[in-house]
């Protein structure tokens, strides 16, 4: 167990009523980067919600570092449609908690706080380090030399690669264990996208393992140990890096020749 | 139009914009941070008023009136957070927050206002003037309660500019306020800021009733004036930063100030109404607002 | 998709009438005034607050001037009927035409105006005009309004006579013709943009509706009856005063249309009684009875945000399902030799995790040793649907069927967990494991044709053979529905929670065959079927592994068939037959001549023939496929 960093077991979960995921088990091994594939709209990024505590999960559980970041036990039962069960029922999972503990989720197309200055932004990520060592702010702006000429811009200023950056760095001053990157790259110009990539490729090389989201298999080969296919709300596939096909091969694994 | 006059008008036009930006800055901080409109704001005015009556009158615990005022104060950051807690937080995530917020925060109002009825009673009450005597700049004469009463304005709004601008907590509020789910993946406690808002506001509240209290007769619905008056300061204003009412109350006073000349003291609240909705057509997000809600 | 009956083919003309005829009954009944006062001022707060919620349950529009256009139909009356000595009937009619007027001006600043300022911008409007009113005391009397307007008569006869019974019955056809109004508004063309503005704006304009227009009209539509019944307060209590510009009126009705529930015409209905009642009742009570209200409204908001409308679904909901379980139970017992006697198999009730299912197999009569047969019948139906079959399958064999758990006699079960397709795939596991069957010839209609892919598609019993009918198979759902299926009023039905009479028949007739001696006992399954479990299927689409039915048809691992029947009024037959098949008996799907969606039923003879021939030949298929290995 204790060689675990994350372990997921049998976790459903979505928004109120609706049943977006289910039934998902992943378990990381300390030092282990893995990749998430799937196609868009199958709940990734819900998944990666309810794994950083932003939606509480129906039922399973969320082990980080060994410690459980969930309350034990399923969501009650919602059989009264109308019941504001939001009005009685605490939070099955705190995000605080989980980001606290070092598992640091980078959103995707992440705005952060678009009135704050890049340096008001990074030192709020240093708060919620609470004493662990996160990045500091000088090997932040080494990694990224944009961010430190930019420092005192307002976020709002910022373009979609620099805002990606910020999101990036302030996740890495917010000491993570584990880093869940949700598509960094997405909709960025191919140069800009360069850049983030040999910045998570050198997070990587540091030792800081990742969840990656991105449908670049090329990209994500460089990256990670293990690819993880997911569509419909679940893992449908798992491989090991050397075994990953190219993405036309991947797209028609999970959808069959039809589409 | 004689300069004693102008200057008389202007001079009033300050106390009320003074005034107006205590009253709205409150109302505007809970806007931008949790996206709702609190419509126990005028409430919140009138409870800070008999709290303050009822620590430093004479009548009740006397104390002096400095302790007074900083207890008020500690109580209505109290019930400021107590009221988030029941009224606002049972479905912060829910969609439909802004108009359930609406009905739950008036239902709020009318339990305060009637809460004061009961413990207070309807006769009319008054808290002393700040400070007797007045001084006389040439032309201009300004008693010393006015001189306090923009003077503390002036520090208090200060105090909550810088503390949002520059002190942790300020900075994590805002932050809280412009995103909550990025602010809650980098480990910031986001019900407690929000709760600190509300506290806040309600604070900014209470010592605006406590000077409104020291101008006018104290009833329990005395909060729905200001409240109105705070209204037109934001939407006029707009809530683009933390300054943005400010400069609006103090527009708002010059207004009221010169139509209550001009036009008398019934006509002059229906010219700002006027205004404000001229203001609206113009320009929708405030005179000073960009279309977006942020601290 | 359209689908609005009319009202009296819903189920709510009875709740209707029935109340049309007490209110009206009630004031020859009781004769105390004073209650009937209250019944008055219900029925106007009631005309404000369903208006209300045409702007702001409707169309998302929060009008926070509603309260305002009811004052100016109170100070138009008291300006014309008193001051300028208008008739008042005339009067009331054109507090309709002010307020509409004053809607409109303030619908123009709020056109394109969104979410919490239009509250705010409304708010001030309707404070400019209470601000106006107060000060130009001239025409309005200022502060303290006007007293002593004129009453309403009919020839000489004072309405507030015989115990304001003229009043009553007035004030009762306003709220009528209101609601009339507003039912006729809410299903015509202007409603429907309405609605579709709040619940996709962006969309809605993209296909033509115009915002500012929609808006403006809602406004003043809204605001016609608002004013008159402004106009009808006036009259009633002949004073008109300043104070219905006031935020205590405003949170009054607001809490009227909150309390009821917003988004129908008669949540708002409910809540002006409530509040009503509830305020009248604690009027003794000086500053307590506002405190009490308020609390009231801020339980309900937080706990029950959909109030009382919502609270009498909820109820309806545990009646129904209570009624459709008595059904079950009922019809466990008596009709058990029946159904055995039609389909010639035995029936037992099997303890499932899913509460019980009722199974009927041969397996006990005359299937020993018999190759075994599943038919998984569809939505709403039961497993007798395929009586026919298992007079003609049994003597070759063990034919094999169950009721999905709310149809039938089966239980009711959990619908959160039990009222989807991965469910009922559990449960046909469990019956087949039960009935010690490990390979099995499927075959799937409509619902049941879901079930049978995924049952085949999960490969933990061996399906040997694959037939489905009425059911094209999807990838990305929702998306491929549209595609799939040809968008019918019965797809709505499909979904629908409760049906009326009119409604039961239709989906029977459309699903299965027309109502006949023989179909009849199809048509009581349709009333028996839990709704709940058509309303949850259709949330719980998403946790259906779709694409992995998608792929297991495209490998071909087992042999499939298609027998639809060639008129079958919801499939889009090109869509079936476009997919990709691996294993496609004959190549393509084997529509059944005239077969409709029940071909198995309508057609047996040309059914069965097509069937038993697609079974003999998965079975040598399989043989000859067992053979080189």
């Amino acid at each position: 167990m204790s060689d675990l960093i994350l372990d997921v077991r049998g976790l459903s979960g979505g928004y109120d009523t609706t049943q977006i995921f289910s039934d998902i088990s992943l378990q990381i091994a300390e030092g282990e980067s893995i990749g998430i594939f799937g196609p868009n709209g199958h709940g990734k990024t819900t998944f990666l919600k309810t794994l950083s505590g932003l939606i509480d999960p129906w039922s399973g559980d969320i082990f980080f570092c060994g410690q459980r970041m969930n309350r034990e036990g399923e969501r009650g039962s919602r059989k009264m449609r109308n019941f504001n069960y939001g009005a009685v029922t605490r939070r099955r999972i705190d995000p605080k908690a989980v980001a606290r503990a070092g598992l640091i989720h980078v959103q995707q197309g992440n705005l952060l706080f678009p009135e704050l200055t890049v340096d008001e932004t990074l030192s709020i990520a240093s708060t919620a380090a609470r004493g662990r060592k996160g990045w500091t702010l000088a090997e932040v702006r080494e990694l990224f030399p944009r961010l430190g000429e930019r420092g005192s811009h307002k976020i709002r200023f910022l373009s979609g690669g620099e805002r990606q950056m910020v999101s990036m760095a302030a996740g890495l001053m917010a000491a993570p264990k584990l880093l869940i990157l949700d598509e960094p790259t997405l909709g960025l110009s191919p140069k800009v996208r360069q850049e983030l990539c040999d910045a998570i490729l050198s997070v990587r090389r540091l030792g800081l393992p990742v969840v990656l989201i991105d449908q670049d298999v090329a990209f994500l080969e460089q990256i990670i140990d293990t690819l993880y296919l997911f569509d419909h709300g679940r893992f449908s596939g798992r491989m090991g890096k050397e075994e990953m096909p190219d993405h036309q091969t991947l797209m028609d694994m999970l959808f069959g020749e039809a589409h | 139009m004689d300069t004693a006059i102008l200057i008389d008008i202007v001079k009033s036009g300050l106390v009320l914009g003074a005034l107006y930006a205590l009253m709205a800055t409150g109302l505007s901080l809970v806007w931008t941070t949790l996206g709702i409109f609190n419509f126990a704001h005028g409430a919140f005015i009138a409870l800070g008023a008999y709290l303050a009556w009822q620590f430093s009158s004479a009548d009740a615990w006397g104390l002096p009136m400095v302790p007074a005022i900083l207890l008020s104060c500690a109580v209505m950051f109290a019930i400021g957070a107590l009221l988030h807690f029941l009224l606002v937080k049972p479905f912060e995530r829910r969609q439909d927050i802004v108009l359930i917020s609406v009905i739950t925060t008036l239902a709020g109002a009318v339990i305060l206002e009637n809460g004061l009825q009961l413990i207070w009673g309807a006769r009319s009450k008054q808290i002393p003037p700040l400070a007797e005597g007045a001084v006389e700049f040439g032309a201009l004469s300004l008693r010393n309660s006015e001189l306090i009463l923009m003077g503390l304005v002036l520090a208090i709004l200060l105090c909550v500019g810088l503390f949002l601008r520059y002190s942790r907590p300020g900075r994590s509020m805002r932050a809280v306020a412009q995103n909550q789910d990025a602010a809650a993946l980098l480990g910031l406690n986001v019900p407690l800021y929000f709760s600190m808002v509300f506290g806040i506001a309600a604070l900014t509240a209470g010592l605006a009733g406590v000077f409104v209290g020291t101008i006018r007769f104290m009833s329990p619905s005395m909060g729905s004036e200001p409240l109105m008056k705070a209204l037109i300061v934001v939407i006029f204003g707009g809530v683009a930063r933390f300054s943005s009412p400010i400069y609006a109350a103090l527009i708002i006073g010059q207004i009221e100030a010169f139509s209550v000349y001009f036009v008398g003291l019934y006509w002059a609240p229906a010219v700002l109404f006027f205004t404000m909705i001229v203001v609206l057509l113009i320009k929708p997000e405030g005179l000073f607002g960009k279309y977006q809600r942020t601290l | 998709m359209r689908y609005d009956p009319p009202l009296h083919k819903t189920q709510g003309l009875l709740p209707l009438i029935l109340a049309a005829v007490a209110l009206l009954v009630y004031p020859l009944v009781f004769e105390a005034t004073y209650f009937r006062h209250v019944m008055i001022l219900a029925f106007i707060f009631a005309i404000v607050a369903t208006n209300w919620d045409l702007s702001l349950g409707y169309a998302g529009l929060f009008n926070f001037g509603h309260v305002a256009l009811f004052a100016v139909g109170i100070y138009t009356y008291a300006i014309l009927a008193k001051t300028l000595g208008v008739s008042p009937w005339l009067a009331i009619l054109a507090g309709g035409g002010t307020a509409a007027i004053v809607a409109l001006l303030i619908a123009l600043p709020v056109l394109r105006l969104d979410g919490i300022y239009v509250i705010l911008v409304t708010i001030a409007l309707s404070q400019l005009i209470y601000l106006v009113v107060i000060s130009w005391s001239d025409v309005t009397g200022g502060t303290s309004g006007m007293v002593t307007l004129p009453t309403l008569k009919i020839g000489d006869y004072r309405l507030s006579k015989d115990g304001r019974i003229g009043y009553y019955y007035i004030g009762l056809g306003l709220l009528a013709l209101n609601i009339a109004f507003l039912y006729l508004l809410t299903r015509s063309r202007l409603g429907r943009a309405i609605m579709a503005l709040r619940d996709n704006k962006y969309y809605a304009i993209a296909r033509g509706v115009s915002e500012a227009r929609t808006r403006a009209l809602t406004l003043t539509a809204s605001a016609v009856f608002t004013g008159i019944a402004g106009a009808f307060y006036g009259a009633y209590l002949r004073v008109a005063s300043p104070d219905a510009f006031g935020m205590g009126f405003l949170t009054l009705v607001l809490s009227m249309l909150l309390v009821g529930g917003t988004g129908t015409i008669w949540g708002p209905l409910i809540g002006a009684f409530a509040i009503s009642f509830l305020s009248e009742w604690l009027a003794g009570f000086g500053p307590w009875q506002n405190i009490i209200v308020a609390l009231a409204i801020i339980l309900v908001v937080v706990f029950y945000p959909g109030g009382l409308w919502a609270a009498l679904q909820q109820l309806r909901e545990v009646a129904d399902g209570l009624r459709s379980q008595t059904l079950a139970r009922i019809g466990r017992r008596r009709g058990k030799s029946a159904r055995e006697a039609l389909t010639g198999a035995r029936e037992r009730m099997l303890k499932t995790r899913y509460g019980q299912i009722a199974v009927a197999d041969t397996g006990p009569t005359t299937g020993a040793g018999k190759p075994a047969l599943l038919f998984l019948h569809g939505n709403s139906a039961c497993k007798e649907a395929f009586y026919k079959q298992f007079r003609s399958f049994a003597d070759r064999y063990r034919v094999i069927a169950f009721d999905l758990p709310g149809h039938g006699v089966s239980d009711n079960a959990d619908p959160e967990t039990t009222y989807n397709v991965d469910a009922y795939t559990r449960i046909a596991e469990e019956v087949l494991a039960d009935c010690g069957v490990t390979r099995v010839h499927v075959f799937g209609w409509s619902l049941g044709g879901y079930v049978a892919l995924e049952l085949a598609a999960r490969g933990t019993v061996e399906v040997t053979s694959l037939a489905i009918c009425g059911t094209p198979p999807l990838a990305v759902v929702p998306d491929d529905m549209g595609r799939a299926y040809v968008p019918t009023a019965h797809m709505v039905l499909t979904a629908k929670q409760y049906f009326s009479r009119e409604e039961a028949r239709s989906y029977g007739q459309h699903a299965t065959a027309p109502l006949s001696e023989e179909s009849a006992f199809l048509h009581r399954a349709v009333r028996r079927t839990d709704g709940r479990a058509r309303a949850y299927m259709m949330t719980k689409l998403s946790i259906t592994d779709w694409p992995r039915q998608m792929r297991m048809l495209a490998e071909g691992r087992i042999p499939t068939a298609i027998l639809d029947g060639s008129d079958d009024p919801f499939l889009n037959h090109d869509y079936v037959a476009g997919l990709k098949y691996g294993n496609l008996w004959k190549g393509a799907p084997q529509d059944i001549q005239d077969g409709k969606h029940a071909p198995f039923f309508n057609r047996t003879d040309a059914f069965d023939l097509t069937y038993f021939s697609f079974l003999r030949f998965a079975e040598n298929d399989h043989m000859a496929g067992d053979a080189p290995a």
